[in-house]
């Protein structure tokens, strides 16, 4: 009962006029910045942050989180429609949705993915009104240990993600590690990697790498083609999903959501995470795991739910316990802290117009952007018609200007060029980049949990194993190994993936 | 006319100034009439940061100090030695001022020996503006109570006790350093990275021991019982905190460390200018509201005496954590 006063305070707070106005800009802006590769909602929130000092604490924050999630769903549009993820959540959803969209099936994997994300939504926002304090407790009980055996979990279970030579897969993820590993490091403040330029003290950034291995990459790749197999999408077929299209979005949809919401309030990659995670278990049960890759429906369902899911529930741990689980969220301590707030405990009880405010916004929030999207999904299917010579010069110029913002660095886009020859020449090899990217992502997180585990444990590694949590992920990497490797040995082929699953 | 021409030069062969500061020269005619036009103060961390909470709070005080919009520009990156880097390149007109702190100005030297910018020649010192005392928290179940309690706990365990710190060379991480030589133990430390955030959620999981960090990051783990805390860094003890010794208190008296931020302007800058801003400086954190909002974060708004006494405080400053990093191994030599 006391939720569901609180709840509608909350809607009386979110559906007040002027907040209404602020969440829709929130969204609006997020679904541009989204759709726009490069411009990553951290910069956007980052530059919008002195505006909001002058709102109500409230407005300003039901408009940071629109942008927020805006932009975690805006970045699919790309990655369906060109093969170019806006945010790094949605790197898995081009490896299905670009297939269904050059299958002119784009409208389609559009309205999936909106309503996929729109289900995630909905179900996150309850976990955040009915459980966010128990849920708090349990992303405490993470620690650098546990982390470490997660994301060697996440790692290995990325081989599932190419659809290809499982060799060639790790020695993609391998080569994301490496280069995961420029920039000064943590532990000895040395530079690795950096060549002696100063740029490179924080690495590389992400959306250099993501948009010259795939949008110049692919840019190139179709140029290689006839002038026959570019202009690919002339025509497409219905929007609206089918009913059986969407008994096939549910289930799917559903799991992505699971895994989202628990992967989203651990610090660090949690919507990233999710989404390779839940792209993994929908190959991994499906009864014919040939489909992925090749345009199914539910490889871009279910990772669309699961960084949905995530990306909100990355709140609870900021609002319960005024801890930051993303450097998004540090920029929203920064912003309370501004309003003479800070997150914690204790805002809660003190603000509940504020919390309760949030949560209910993020529901609409999510409404509107279904609201928002849906009627966009014929237009941006039918970008695809644009003749090439038309589109792609725009995308490379899209990328050059998204690259460049970042942080107003030249070289930023002189790197992604070079990323966009090597997303080339991995295309002529038949590599994926999907694995490259998350090892690049996951590889320094692996590193400096590996490093602060074995200091805080004083060098023993038997910390690993002696942790249930750790121990639990590491039984699961196990048997994810033992599901890669058994049926090679058993055919003594390398037909990895054509191998059935029960 | 002499300085005019002189400035002009300076401006004429610095084609990075120019384009920064394309009015400069309006203002070097006469520093009488400074400021004519806003001005840009280059804070080198991201919005949402300790050191852009103090500046946006000291913004509108000392834009109506000087009779001139301030404008905040957030220029992030390499520890804040992009834009320390960018403000060393600015006009030395009174145009282009930088909001340093504690890291860049006097950690980054010598924890990053290649950088480019050496903060003691590219800048004139005006003025400190903030200070943040440090506290030292642990969580709940961790025995020791007391500092006394630490010492003996930790002593009887060299090397088994756990302290976290946003960096290697954070100023949190330092100030421990300072504390564990002082008291003559051996703690091992454990880095983490992305602000304090990350490291105070391991003492609340009971992952780490301790930690030394600025008050504000804690406050609200202090208030919810979440962490317990020992001691407080600063010389007098705090209003929000009335309970908890001071590392003087304590017998440590050359321990007292704190955060702090100041303004500097580039080198060159005319004395006339300087003189404008610290007085300005001096208003905007004696007015009682700036004062009372950096309060509620756990920030005291305070000016130096006179330029020369912050250059000296600097300097102080540098030599004393040059010595800490050096004899910590957070950076090799």
């Amino acid at each position: 009962m006391d939720v569901l006063s609180n709840l509608g305070l909350g809607f009386a707070v979110a559906l007040d006029p002027l907040n209404l106005l602020y969440g829709f800009l929130g969204v609006l802006l997020g679904t541009a910045i989204g759709v726009l590769p490069g411009l990553g909602p951290v910069a956007t929130i980052s530059i919008l942050l002195p505006v909001t000092f002058t709102l109500q604490p409230q407005s300003a924050i039901i408009m940071l989180a629109g942008i927020y999630y805006g932009a975690a769903y805006g970045g699919s549009t790309t990655a369906i429609l060109v093969n170019l993820p806006g945010e790094s959540s949605s790197v898995v959803t081009t490896l299905d949705g670009y297939q269904m969209a050059r299958q002119g099936k784009a409208g389609l994997a559009l309205a999936t993915a909106a309503l996929s994300s729109f289900m995630a939504g909905t179900i996150a926002t309850f976990i955040i009104a009915f459980a966010a304090p128990t849920v708090a407790e349990f992303a405490l009980d993470f620690g650098p240990a546990d982390y470490c055996s997660l994301m060697v979990f996440g790692l290995v279970a990325a081989v599932i993600l190419a659809h290809g030579s499982v060799i060639k897969a790790i020695g993609m993820i391998l080569t994301g590690i490496l280069l995961g590993t420029m920039g000064i490091d943590v532990n000895s403040s040395l530079p690795r990697f950096t060549f002696g330029v100063p740029q490179f003290g924080d690495g590389i950034d992400f959306a250099v790498i993501a948009m010259g291995i795939f949008g110049i990459g692919e840019t190139i790749t179709n140029l290689a083609r006839g002038a026959e197999a570019r202009e690919y999408v002339k025509n497409y077929r219905g929007l609206w999903p089918s009913p059986h299209d969407l008994k096939a979005i549910v289930r799917p949809a559903l799991r992505g959501t699971g895994l989202g919401a628990a992967l989203g309030i651990l610090p660090g990659g949690g919507p990233v995470l999710a989404s390779f995670s839940a792209y993994a278990l929908e190959k991994k049960i499906a009864a014919e795991p040939d489909r992925f890759g090749r345009g199914a429906i539910e490889g871009v369902a279910a990772p669309e739910a699961a960084n949905n899911a995530a990306s909100q529930t990355a709140f609870i741990p900021l609002l319960t316990l005024g801890l930051p689980a993303s450097p998004v969220m540090a920029l929203m301590i920064g912003a309370l802290m501004m309003h003479g707030l800070y997150a914690g405990p204790q805002l809660i009880a003190q603000k509940p117009e504020l919390f309760w405010g949030l949560v209910a916004s993020m529901w609409i929030g999510n409404l509107m952007l279904v609201v928002l999207n849906l009627p966009l999904v014929g237009m941006w299917a039918k970008l695809l018609t644009v003749p090439y010579r038309l589109l792609y010069p725009s995308i490379l110029l899209i990328c050059c200007i998204g690259v460049y913002s970042i942080r107003n660095d030249a070289l930023d886009v002189i790197v992604a060029s070079v990323f966009g020859l090597v997303g080339y020449v991995m295309t002529r090899l038949q590599c994926e980049p999907a694995p490259l990217l998350l090892g690049f992502i996951l590889g320094p997180l692996i590193e400096e949990n590996l490093r602060r585990a074995l200091l805080i444990s004083h060098g023993s590694p038997s910390v690993f194993f002696t942790r249930p949590i750790s121990l639990t992920f590491l039984i699961l990497t196990a048997i994810v190994v033992a599901i890669l490797v058994l049926p090679v040995i058993r055919s003594g082929r390398a037909r990895v993936f054509a191998e059935e699953t029960n | 006319m002499n300085r005019r021409q002189a400035v002009g030069l300076l401006l004429g062969t610095t084609a990075a100034a120019a384009i920064t500061a394309p009015s400069a020269a309006v203002a070097a005619e006469d520093p009488a009439k400074y400021p004519s036009q806003p001005i840009r103060v280059i804070v080198p961390f991201a919005p949402g940061g300790a050191s852009d909470f103090a500046m946006r709070l000291l913004q509108p005080a000392m834009s109506q100090a000087l009779g001139q919009q301030i404008v905040i520009e957030n220029r992030a990156g390499a520890a804040g030695n992009v834009g320390m880097d960018v403000a060393a390149r600015g006009a030395p007109d009174g145009y282009t001022v930088f909001f340093g702190n504690v890291g860049t100005v006097s950690i980054n030297p010598t924890l990053y020996p290649d950088m480019t910018v050496k903060p003691d020649k590219a800048f004139v010192a005006v003025s400190v503006a903030s200070e943040t005392p440090s506290v030292y928290i642990a969580n709940p179940k961790f025995p020791p109570n007391t500092v006394k309690e630490l010492i003996d706990y930790a002593k009887a365990r060299p090397g088994k006790v756990n302290f976290a710190s946003p960096g290697s060379g954070s100023v949190d991480r330092l100030e421990m350093e300072l504390f564990r030589k002082a008291a003559g133990l051996d703690m091992n430390h454990v880095p983490y990275k992305g602000g304090a955030g990350p490291a105070v959620a391991d003492i609340l999981g009971g992952h780490v021991e301790l930690m030394s960090v600025t008050l504000p990051s804690a406050m609200p783990h202090i208030k919810s019982g979440r962490v317990k805390v020992m001691a407080i860094t600063s010389r007098e003890r705090n209003p929000s905190l009335a309970d908890v010794p001071t590392v003087v208190e304590l017998g440590y008296p050359d321990i007292v460390a704190t955060s702090w931020q100041g303004f500097l302007v580039p080198a060159g800058t005319p004395r006339p200018i300087v003189d404008k801003l610290f007085q300005a400086i001096v208003k905007a954190t004696a007015d009682p509201k700036v004062k009372e909002r950096m309060l509620e974060g756990g920030v005291t708004a305070v000016a130096s005496d006179s330029p020369e006494q912050f250059k000296t405080f600097i300097d102080k400053e540098t030599a004393r954590w040059a010595v800490v990093i050096k004899e910590s191994g957070a950076v090799a030599d």
